[in-house]
């Protein structure tokens, strides 16, 4: 059957074996215990990223029902924001200190969120009583004038919209530039500190949902959230703080992204967050943060995983990204609600 | 029982069958809620054509009728959940129309709604916490579960998790817990076994010792027997009233609105 697939596809039948032969050597390659452990670590500094980039997104829809089509526009945002304050604090270029990126971090936040907040009781709000449809028009809209603002804003300041800001990148610490030993495997520093920060951000995240009296009322929101205006608490006050912290959020996943060269600040950089971010909220279960953070640690790890075989044995870089566009493909067809999705989320 | 408005034969015959409404009873205090000619919409469906009716401090006040006469929209109507485009809802000395559903409930008017609308995925516990007061969830969680002991036991568990029963038991919890002064309890035995639904009876009359309760009920023998007085609704008008005394469960002009 293979055999005659082969001579149906022009490929000479002698052809076979040498193929098998070359995955029967990347796969011995890829069970290294070495291999598997860089692999690993990749897959979960991805993960990091992805879960960082999707949380607004999912606290967001699950509160509020509403699709933000334009989180990607305010990561790149964030990016752009972030990497501005990290060149202007050391001075026009080179690295700076791990302190002055917390600071950074914590300014993105603030401002984000205050933008956020404008958007939500300015542009949102009026909209909460339409169909859904409208909400998805005005935050696609929203993208495109954020894309377009931010294009003639970089351009302004000389730099190529369509490419990575190197002095951003720069900023870097001389630490994560270099690579750490983790017994025999060797991990870039940078990639470590992406998992630490994701950690960190999902247990803030999590410690907000689960032991304040706000993140109770989110997550009973997302269930429920006429019926929590009917229990005294003003629900459309906490859709805007909600919507502030998912943008704040979404500002401070761009400014890491800013010093990843994988990402970088650049204006592309909205719709290459906005699709992944979305798989990983429908892989989990749409609004659900615990299915975010599952969603992303699978999506992360398959796409490091697919990574390396394109890499050593397939010799096709361009495929990798599609990988995760199969799992979402797949998660449709086998369990639409996604992998913690409720039947039914959000609303007002 | 006394012809309210728009009488119509069966209305004249439901008149002479009982006594007083609360105009009488009370006479010269003023109602805790009161309902003037409340007419509310769905769209283009004229659901409430004039509701007028009144709720005094300590009563327990059933409202009766068929399925979709509108019992479920004057209390979503009360709360705003649904803004009528007429008439006056008053609640002490301020007009609820046009208020939001926070402020609503905020002025201690709490809502047990039909099918209970537990927060499915939230435990017994936090359930009960986010009805209460920010700075009442300790006290709240005490009184919850002295009131109703076999609550306890699930505290740590899912609410989506409960039976029917229990369900509605953590639903009347809730609306205790918030400090309320009127509690809007829409068909609290719908879909309960009957031996459940005398449990929830005994709740709601626990609760009602100190709070005052409007009640939507489809069964007849429970509403009377819960309630001081009680509202016959027919295609969104109050169409007769009077004292549960001066009735009983089998009085026929009764159940004729109540018949299909």
């Amino acid at each position: 059957m293979i055999d005659g697939l082969l001579a149906f596809s022009g490929a000479p039948v002698a052809s076979a074996a040498p193929v098998a032969l070359q995955i029967g050597d990347a796969l011995g390659q890829f069970f290294q215990p070495t291999t598997l452990a860089r692999v690993f670590v990749d897959g979960l500094a991805k993960a990091a990223l992805y879960v960082m980039i999707a949380a607004g997104l999912t606290l967001i829809f699950g509160l509020m029902g509403v699709l933000n089509f334009a989180h990607g526009s305010l990561t790149m945002i964030g990016a752009y924001l972030g990497g501005a304050i990290l060149v202007v604090l050391v001075g026009g270029g080179g690295p700076t200190s791990l302190a002055l990126f917390f600071v950074t971090v914590v300014v993105v936040f603030g401002l984000l969120a205050a933008f956020g907040a404008l958007l939500e009781v300015s542009l949102i709000r009026p909209l909460y009583d339409r169909p859904p449809v409208y909400q998805i028009l005005l935050t696609f809209g929203l993208t495109l004038v954020l894309d377009e603002l931010a294009r003639i804003v970089v351009s302004f300041y000389g730099l190529q919209p369509i490419s990575d800001w190197q002095a951003a990148l720069g900023t870097k610490p001389a630490l994560l530039t270099q690579s750490v030993g983790l017994g025999p495997v060797s991990v870039s520093g940078l990639a470590l500190f992406e998992i630490a920060f994701g950690f960190v951000t999902v247990l803030a995240i999590y410690a907000f949902l689960t032991k304040t009296r706000y993140g109770l009322v989110v997550r009973a929101g997302s269930e429920d959230s006429e019926m929590v205006d009917a229990l005294g608490i003003d629900v459309r006050r906490v859709f805007t703080v909600v919507f502030a912290l998912g943008v704040g959020i979404a500002g401070v996943a761009g400014t890491l992204l800013a010093w990843d060269a994988t990402w970088g600040a650049s204006v592309p950089l909205a719709s290459e967050t906005l699709l992944p971010a979305f798989v990983v909220v429908i892989v989990g279960g749409l609004g659900t943060f615990r299915g975010t953070v599952v969603a992303g640690l699978i999506v992360g790890l398959v796409d490091s995983t697919m990574t390396w075989w394109f890499q050593n044995a397939i010799s096709f870089t361009g495929l990798p990204e599609m990988t995760i566009f199969l799992i979402l493909v797949i998660t449709l067809i086998v369990r639409p609600q996604g992998l913690f999705g409720l039947a039914e989320v959000g609303g007002h | 029982m006394s012809a309210d408005t728009q009488p119509d034969s069966m209305d004249a015959e439901a008149t002479n069958t009982g006594g007083s409404a609360a105009s009488e009873a009370d006479s010269g205090s003023e109602p805790l809620l009161a309902l003037s000619d409340v007419h509310t919409y769905y769209g283009e469906s004229h659901v409430l054509e004039g509701v007028s009716l009144d709720v005094r401090e300590g009563e327990v006040v059933a409202l009766v009728g068929r399925n979709g006469v509108g019992k479920t929209t004057t209390l979503r109507s009360i709360l705003q959940l649904t803004q009528p485009r007429e008439g006056s809802i008053r609640y002490r000395d301020m007009e609820l129309i046009g208020r939001r559903t926070h402020e609503v409930a905020g002025a201690g008017i709490g809502w047990i709604p039909e099918e209970r609308r537990m927060f499915a995925e939230l435990t017994v516990a936090e359930n009960v916490r986010i009805a209460a007061p920010a700075d009442e969830t300790e006290r709240a969680r005490t009184t919850a579960f002295e009131t109703f002991p076999d609550l306890e036991r699930f505290a740590d568990r899912k609410a989506g998790t409960l039976s029917g029963g229990q369900q509605q038991m953590l639903a009347i919890a809730r609306g205790l817990v918030g400090g309320n002064d009127l509690l809007l309890v829409d068909e609290p035995s719908e879909g309960l076994a009957p031996q459940i639904v005398a449990s929830v009876a005994e709740a709601i009359a626990d609760v009602a010792s100190d709070t005052t309760v409007l009640l939507v009920e489809q069964n007849l023998p429970l509403a009377l027997d819960l309630a001081d007085r009680f509202y016959v609704l027919d295609n969104g008008r109050v169409v007769a009233n009077g004292d549960t005394d001066d009735v009983s469960s089998d009085d026929e002009a009764l159940r004729g609105y109540l018949s299909a």
